[in-house]
Formats: C-alpha cells, structure tokens, sequence
C-alpha cells in the first residue's frame, strides 16, 4: 500500500466530476486529497490529444488530481472504473 | 419537419426502432404522454407501478437483445423505477428510461415531485444525461441508445424537464445519422497475439473447463462458443446468467456452476488446470473463497469490459473485445492449426467428470414420483414444465429456491430464453418480465416460475396482462414461505425461521386472478401434477396461473459451503456435506 496520484481528464460538463469521485464511495475506495481545475493550457496536453487522437479546446475539459493509499492490484482496478466511465477521456497514475 | 420537444422525443424513440414504451403517466411527463397520444407507430404498455415498467421492458430487453424502454414521472415515478434499473445494471441488461422532471426553473427548490433522478441512479447506470433544451433531444436519445447497447449494455437515465418537452415550441427534426462519443471507445476486436497465446494455452490443457456467462448472451456470441468447443470437445459451464448460451443437451454440458451448481460443474472448476472464462466475471456465488478458488488452473477471459478482468480471480491471459468477435477470431487460428488439437489429451479428464456426474448429478427423474403419501417436490414442478413445453418455453423467474430449481431442471438450449434477475436478485422480477417476452413474442409460450413470496412483489402487473390480453403461464411453487431465507435459517441459525413465514396470510390465489379475468388452478397432490398442468398448458388465450403446493422443507441442492470453502466443497443434501 502506497499513496498515489491519479490524474484523470474528463469532460468539463455538469455531473462529471460526480461520476469519478461517487465511483471511489461505491467501490469502496477511500480519497485523501482532490483538486479540480478546467484546463486552459491545452498546449501541454499533446500526448493526451495524440494517444486518443483528438484536439483539445481552452476550457472543454477539466483536469482532475485524485490522492489515493492503495495497492497496485486496486490502483489498476480503480484505473479501469474510472477509465469506463462515459464522460472520462483518459485516467492514469501520475508518477 | 418542425416539431415540439415531446414529438421529437417521440419521433427519435421511433427512428431507433422502439416498439413498446412501457411506463406510467404523471404530472411532469404529461407533455411526453399527449405525444404518445397523437401517435401510433410505438405503443405504450401502462404498467400499474414504475418497477413493472422496469423489468417488463428488461424482460424484453433480455429476450430479443434489443433495448427495452421506459417512461416514468418525476419524484416517486423515477424513484420507484430505480429497483429495475439496478436490476438491469447488475445484468447489463440494455435499457434507457426516461424520467420526467419538474421544469427547469424549478429544480432545487424542493418543487411538488422533485427528486435528483441523476443524483439517486448514479451509481446504478452505465451513464446518464439532463436535458437542458428539447434542441438536445434527438442527440442525447442517439447517444443514449448507442451506450446501453454497445460495449458491456447496461441502463442509461434521460432526466427532461417539464419545458423540454413543451408543445408549443417547434424545432427542426434533425437527428444524427451517426453517433460519435470520443470518450467512450468500448473494444470490439481482440488482439490477435492475445489469441495466439490463449490457444497456446488450450493447446497444452489437460484439464479444461469452459465457463461462459451472460456477457457470452449479450454479445449473441452461442454460434461461435459452439463451433469454438465442435473444436475442443472441452467440459462447459454455464452461469446463472449464461444457462441456454451452450446447448443443455450436448454431451460436454455440465450445468451451472456456483453456489448451487451441480456437483460435476464445481468439481471440474475446482480441479481444472485450465478455465476459460467467456464474459463471465467471477463473481462470489461462483468463486465460492476466491483464495481457495481453482488452485490449478490458468484463466483465460474474454471480456468486453476490461474492469471486469482480474477484479476477483487474476486472469492469466485477457481478451478484451466483444466476446462474439474475440470467439471468431480464435476459432479462426485454431481451424489453421487443427492438427495440433490432441482430443485425446483430455480423455482422462472428461471420464473424471462423466464419474462425478453419476456419483452425484442432479436425479432428472423426480417427475416419475405420482404417490400422494409424499408432497409435490418443487424439483419435480420444473421437470413436468419442462417436458410439457419440449423445453422450447421462454421461462422467467423470480429470486429464491424456485428460481434455483427451474435454473438447474429446466435445460436451455438456445440463449435468452431463461430469464432471470441474477446479479441483483430481484423478487418481483418475473411477471413483469414475462409481460415484456410476451409482447415480443406473442406466439411463443412465456412460463414464470415463481413463488408465493416473489409474485406477491409485482402481482399488480396481473391487471395490466388483462388490459394487454397477455396469455403468460404463471407456476407459483407454493410453499407458504421465503424457501430460501428458510433454508438459511434451517443451515446457519438453528432452524429459527424468523419472519420468512405467512401464518395463514396468503390470498386464494385462484380467486385472486379470476378476479382479474384469468384462469386458476391449483394442485395439492402429486397424483394430479402432469395432469392438471396439462391442462392449464392447453389453454392458450387466457393468462394461467397454477398455484402449486410443495413440500416446505425441500432446500436446494448442492450448496456451497460456505464461509472459507471452495468450489469442492459443497452441501449435496441436508445431510451429506462433501
């Protein structure tokens, strides 16, 4: 068990940042720190745009940062459950 | 064409290819409803409560594999929805409900039925949308028809303010042709090294078990699961959820597997070295202790959901895509390399579980008993069901023993004709299901195996088969109490049966469903049970309901033991444990 970053980048629209942070209750997970922000600075998404083939606007999506104490079993589930949320685009570990 | 927001709502239904809505009018879906009115290529099914609705439109869903759709109000219509809904998210059932909500302006005021329908589903939808102006409607109906039917289906909620809906304002009808949601990529094809090293594996098997599931239904993948074991000749299992995706009557089939599966099915589970699991997700009825779970084997998985794999049990190797394709594909590469398949590798192995199986398979033959010194079993109610409809019915049912005995004597050979709340094991489920099957079949028989527990959860929707003339067979196994809560009862608190019994309360159900305009029976002695049945099957234009009674203290067996057992270790009769 060790403290973890997720960073997950989401649609900016009603509803979505509810859909992560419910997902952590309802599968048990527990949150210690979150932070929320529209991203603005879409020029230092390129690897995002790039890996899901996509163009970013100012403001479209939001950049959520999740801390976290858990395994590696549970960080790689708790990857693939906000990964399959609709309004995701894409969660990772922040290393 | 210019239309208002409830025509468009009703026209996008429409253009999906909706045939029934099935729901229940109020305040807020008013607007909706007189579109509903002034039309008649979809027909609306009027439930006589919102979880009907729910699980009759799941009922269809699950019989024809295409969406099932629901109309509520907002307040207690949305909320007495949300049982269905879950019951279709455990399953990952397709569905998309539609909920009305008091007008934008008056959300968050506590307004006269307002409720947060987003809010109180959440964590029981694939996803779900807020209208926020009926120029949205076509689109969000797209889109939300495209997510629960595609990747792993699953339940989406369309929360529509009152205004939305408004008839007095007109917009251009222009729907999307297509749908594009650039954060929602499910997989569909698999990739071809994953396959190349899953047949390595099978080729090497000694002890091979397949395991499919209703992710194996969902993705109408039974044609190539059965040319894929033509190939193999490997032992298959089937869940709950999968029972009729392989064929009953084939030779390699095992039967259900889990907390009351059948002693050959948990055996080889437990002793294979091989399991391949096909969109089935280890779940605690079927892992029994997962450290315990198959210390042997290897596990492939084929799911489409990659959060299902390596939840519970660690997959060695996974196949993400839609089940049907991945099956394709890999029956595709093992035809190429057919000379290498040694059927009789695993001869040994199939003769182990043809052993277990005359050892301690299920007694199919219950039905020959006709002395009326013993009670009707409720084994044997199933097995005359079963002969009677050729085994050809679609059957629902409801949650408890009854639901257990139809699943293990009732032999499904094609799938979505067992149909049953498994994930989420919902009573009430079956009638309204049964209500969805029929109206999508209307000449196939529809049978819902129940008990006087379960019916009596959803028994107003026999009002609405009269409205409908919906002619369902009902089986109520009768034992005046919750079978299976007893049962518990009976193994884990010393046979204290708190509140699981009726004392005297239950109705005359044959007077109860003649009042609605229905045919009743009811069987008391094993010496009237094929003929009366009989009967009540040849009667094919009237809804039937056989109220059964059966011997209160049977319990379902094999039953896992349970806690800190495995899949080996199995209850086979009130007094043997194994």
């Amino acid at each position: 068990m060790m403290q973890r970053k997720i960073l997950v980048i989401l649609e900016n629209k009603p509803g979505a940042l509810a859909r992560v942070v419910g997902l952590f209750h309802q599968r048990g997970y527990n949150i210690e720190s979150l932070h929320v922000d529209p991203v603005k600075d879409v020029e230092n998404y390129k690897e995002i745009e790039d890996s899901l083939d996509l163009k970013l606007q100012e403001n479209e999506v939001s950049k959520l940062l999740i801390t976290t104490t858990v395994s590696d079993n549970l960080l790689r589930q708790i990857l693939r459950q906000i990964n399959k949320l609709i309004d995701v685009l894409i969660a990772k570990e922040e290393i | 064409m210019k239309l208002a927001g409830n025509d468009m709502l009703i026209q996008s239904l429409v253009d999906e290819g909706v045939e029934f809505l099935f729901g229940y009018p109020g305040g807020a879906a008013l607007h909706i409803y007189d579109a509903i009115f002034n039309q008649n290529e979809l027909q609306h099914i009027l439930v006589r409560h919102e979880q009907g609705a729910t699980h009759a439109a799941d009922g269809y869903a699950r019989a024809t594999g295409k969406p099932g759709v629901v109309l509520v109000t907002s307040g207690p219509g949305a909320t007495n929805a949300i049982t269905g809904i879950a019951t279709a998210f455990m399953d990952s059932i397709p569905m998309v409900v539609l909920s009305g909500q008091v007008a934008s302006h008056l959300i968050g005021t506590d307004a006269f039925q307002e409720t947060d329908m987003i809010g109180i589903s959440r964590p029981i939808v694939k996803h779900s949308f807020s209208i926020e102006s009926a120029e949205e409607i076509p689109r969000v109906i797209k889109e939300a028809f495209h997510i629960a039917t595609s990747g792993r289906p699953g339940p989406v909620v369309i929360d529509i303010p009152k205004d939305t809906t408004a008839p007095d304002k007109l917009f251009n009808y222009d729907p999307p042709k297509s749908v594009k949601i650039r954060s929602y990529n499910p997989p569909v094809e698999p990739d071809p090294k994953q396959i190349e090293r899953a047949i390595s594996e099978i080729l090497k098997a000694k002890k091979p078990v397949i395991y499919a599931g209703g992710g194996a239904i969902n993705s109408n993948a039974s044609e190539e699961l059965y040319e894929l074991n033509e190939l193999l000749n490997f032992p298959v299992t089937n869940t709950l959820m999968g029972l009729g995706v392989y064929p009953a009557s084939k030779k390699r089939f095992m039967g259900m597997l889990g907390m009351h599966g059948t002693y050959q099915s948990n055996m080889a589970m437990h002793n294979a070295d091989l399991i391949i699991a096909i969109g089935a997700r280890f779940d605690d009825r079927i892992t029994n202790t997962p450290d315990l779970f198959a210390p042997n084997a290897k596990i492939i998985h084929f799911d489409v959901d990659q959060s299902s794999v390596s939840k519970i049990i660690e997959a060695n190797i996974a196949v993400f895509g839609q089940v049907k394709n991945s099956l394709r594909e890999i029956n595709k590469q093992l035809k190429e390399k057919i000379n290498l398949i040694d059927k009789s590798k695993i001869e040994p192995w199939l003769d182990q579980i043809d052993e277990w199986t005359s050892l301690h398979g299920l007694n199919h033959e219950l039905y020959k008993e006709t002395s009326d010194n013993n009670m009707i079993m409720p084994q044997s109610v199933v097995q005359h069901v079963y002969q009677i409809t050729n085994g050809s019915a679609f059957v629902t049912s409801d949650v408890g023993q009854h639901q257990m005995f139809a699943a293990q004597y009732y032999h499904f050979d094609k799938p979505r004709y067992w149909i049953n709340s498994g994930g989420l094991g919902t009573m009430g489920f079956g009638l309204p299901a049964a209500m969805g099957v029929k109206l999508a079949y209307p000449d196939e028989e529809v049978v819902c195996i129940t008990g006087e527990g379960s019916i009596q959860m959803c028994i107003q929707e026999l009002s609405t088969c009269t409205q409908y003339n919906l002619p369902i067979k009902i089986i109520n196994i009768n034992n005046e109490a919750l079978g299976m809560v007893k049962q518990w009862q009976d193994m884990s608190y010393g046979g204290r049966h708190s509140e699981s019994t009726y004392q005297s309360s239950l109705p005359n159900f044959i007077e109860l469903v003649e009042s609605y305009g229905h045919v009743g029976f009811k069987i008391e002695k094993n010496s009237d049970l094929k003929e009366t049945l009989e009967e009540a099957f040849s009667i094919n234009d009237k809804l039937v309901f056989v109220d059964v009674y059966v011997d209160p203290s049977e319990h379902v067996y094999p039953m896992l033991v349970a806690p800190n057992g495995s899949l080996k270790d199995m209850w086979l009769s009130k007094d043997k444990k194994v």
